[in-house]
């Protein structure tokens, strides 16, 4: 309890940096907004603020190429500036900080002894995912391996944020054939809840809304069966794509250069992975809104499904069939096995036929045409 | 050899019986209903989608003019819940029919099956006309259980499991819904779904030519037993049936 009322409240934290209560009332419709809730909501929002206590959040980079930190600091609905310096208490960040060395792993330890000892709590957040193979030697952090850290930083954590494709379902160095043995966070930490916002990266305003929810009602969102929340990903990009009404009616682009391309038809036989790839690019779109993939006239390649990698190239509508030793498509193999079943029939019925004249030349001989 | 008709010699059939065919009532109306609403099924669902994959036609004009891929995706999925009723109804059959409705089960558990399963591998391979199987034989049995009722299983799977894809916390959803993790994400579910329906072509070769090289090997009235429901059979052929029931 004594540290809790020692950490201020987004409220206390923006009078301090002095904002007015007008503001701080249109900042929490805005963040309402943000998150998908209704008018009636704005209310608890406002009252989460003023009496909750900003959580601090330890931000991990594992594998990973730092593209959720670059999406999350261009939020627009709230500014990243104010969830990271007024709404969470951004504690640790290899990226972001400006500490170095042994003080900002001191801070980390610090957090978890504290929560270890009761005292306080933090959130999790982790960029990039762990290399297992080896020991988890391929990707170290001041000396010790990501795996570690990760594990050590998890067991006190309140609850794990997996940032990004790598953390929630592994991503290009999970892909085949994954020399490094990379595992997505909720393959690693268990009996904690996890949180998946996959996405390569996730839009910036779904990673704020994210952590703004958490801070806000103290409490993760509704999750869907992969773990990510439902108010972003719970709708396919298809189902709200702008192009939608180009792929009811068939129009569909058949190369990067024809009429229907600078018609604006749907990108679906260019492989647009729109129709199986839940995320919220097609409503809330990218950089404040200006546009997304399918809005540049780009196919979806569905950064934000499970192995969005190892699923074929990306301008193909159906992957390659993933077995072992099989490097055909669905189609090839389907068009294989009926021809063969074709062959098989047709030789099946001339040795038929010609056992027949046969036996038919022996039976004129002998005269017997009693057969069993 | 001529095909003269004799006339029936009573006394001749009475000494010989096994050179006459009599006939059986084998497949009850269910059966037979069942049988033909799912080959239309399976013909109208393949070739929707087939287009549905890799949509062909393309109408000139504006979007609102046409609805070709949505009325596509309609009609598959009339079909397709049409499938599933009809699939469920064959199922309840199994346990309501009559013993030729259970006839097709994989007995493997009896040695008996085994036998007739490679009696009758070698018999179409060797063009050896031994028996009639009233019912389905080991072999026709096998590959029903797998084209018919394994990948029909598959395919209603994925199948709804795409179809709950736009309200994944709907009702379907619900019931389903686990499948598209468990088979590595949407886009391979497609793939699987794609792929399996190859089965029921390859499948479809292989049965049409059965049924009717069957029908003129064996005598048994095997293509119209499945609108008539009657098949024929000569004295004797009844006795090696023991692994049905």
């Amino acid at each position: 309890m004594n540290s809790r009322s020692r950490r201020p409240s987004t409220y206390e934290v923006l009078r301090e940096h002095g904002f007015d209560r007008r503001s701080f009332l249109k900042y929490c419709t805005v963040t309402a907004a943000a998150m998908g809730l209704d008018a009636s909501m704005v209310p608890k929002v406002v009252e989460a603020m003023e009496t909750k206590p900003r959580i601090p959040v330890i931000w991990l980079h594992g594998l990973e190429c730092t593209c959720c930190s670059e999406s999350f600091i261009r939020s627009s609905h709230p500014i990243a500036q104010d969830v990271v310096l007024n709404m969470i208490s951004l504690d640790y960040d290899d990226t972001l900080q400006a500490a170095a060395g042994f003080q900002v792993e001191e801070i980390r330890k610090g957090l978890i002894q504290q929560a270890r000892d009761g005292k306080g709590e933090y959130i999790l957040a982790v960029e990039g995912n762990a290399p297992t193979a080896d020991g988890g030697i391929y990707c170290t952090v001041g000396g010790d391996t990501f795996l570690n850290i990760l594990l050590e930083t998890a067991e006190h954590a309140k609850a794990v944020v997996a940032w990004g494709s790598c953390a929630s379902n592994g991503c290009v160095q999970a892909a085949r054939p994954n020399p490094t043995g990379a595992k997505p966070v909720h393959e690693l930490i268990h009996g904690k809840p996890v949180i998946n916002v996959p996405g390569c990266p996730p839009i910036a305003e779904v990673m704020t809304g994210v952590l703004t929810y958490i801070l806000t009602f103290d409490r993760l969102p509704e999750l869907d069966r992969q773990g990510r929340p439902k108010m972003y990903y719970g709708q396919r990009i298809h189902d709200k794509c702008y192009r939608r009404a180009f792929f009811d009616a068939g129009q569909f682009v058949e190369a990067w250069d024809d009429d229907g391309a600078r018609e604006g038809w749907c990108l679906y036989k260019m492989g647009c992975r729109g129709p199986s790839t839940y995320n919220s690019c097609s409503t809330m779109k990218w950089n404040n809104g200006v546009s997304f993939p399918i809005g540049s006239g780009h196919g979806c390649i569905g950064c934000s499904e499970n192995n969005f990698w190892d699923n074929g190239p990306f301008y193909e509508r159906l992957s390659m069939v993933p077995l072992p030793g099989v490097e055909s498509t669905p189609d090839q193999i389907g068009k294989t096995a009926a021809v063969v079943a074709g062959v098989g029939v047709a030789a099946h019925f001339t040795a038929f036929l010609a056992r027949k004249a046969m036996a038919k030349g022996k039976e004129g001989e002998s005269g017997s045409g009693e057969k069993e | 050899m001529a095909s003269v008709v004799k006339p029936l010699d009573p006394a001749d059939a009475a000494a010989r019986p096994h050179r006459y065919f009599r006939r059986q009532y084998v497949w009850q109306w269910p059966i037979r209903i069942y049988h033909w609403v799912n080959a239309v099924c399976v013909t109208v669902l393949f070739s929707t989608g087939l287009y549905i994959a890799s949509p062909i036609l393309a109408p000139a004009g504006e979007p609102v003019q046409h609805f070709v891929m949505a009325r596509f995706r309609q009609i598959h999925f009339v079909f397709a819940f049409l499938f599933l009723i009809n699939f469920l109804w064959r199922i309840y059959w199994f346990w309501m029919g009559n013993n030729y409705a259970r006839s097709g089960f994989p007995f493997f558990w009896r040695p008996q099956w085994w036998r007739d399963l490679f009696r009758q591998a070698f018999g179409y391979m060797r063009f050896h006309a031994g028996h009639i199987h009233l019912g389905h034989n080991a072999l026709g049995g096998l590959a029903y259980t797998i084209f018919v009722i394994a990948l029909g299983w598959a395919q209603i799977f994925t199948g709804l499991a795409l179809y709950s894809e736009s309200s994944p916390s709907g009702f379907w959803g619900g019931v389903v819904g686990w499948v598209i993790p468990l088979l590595g994400g949407s886009f391979q579910v497609r793939m699987w779904h794609h792929l399996f329906a190859w089965g029921f072509v390859f499948f479809a070769i292989l049965h049409i030519y059965i049924i009717l090289y069957d029908g003129l090997q064996y005598r048994n009235g095997l293509l119209t037993s499945m609108a008539s429901g009657e098949k024929f059979f000569k004295d004797g052929d009844l006795e090696h049936d023991t692994w049905i029931s």
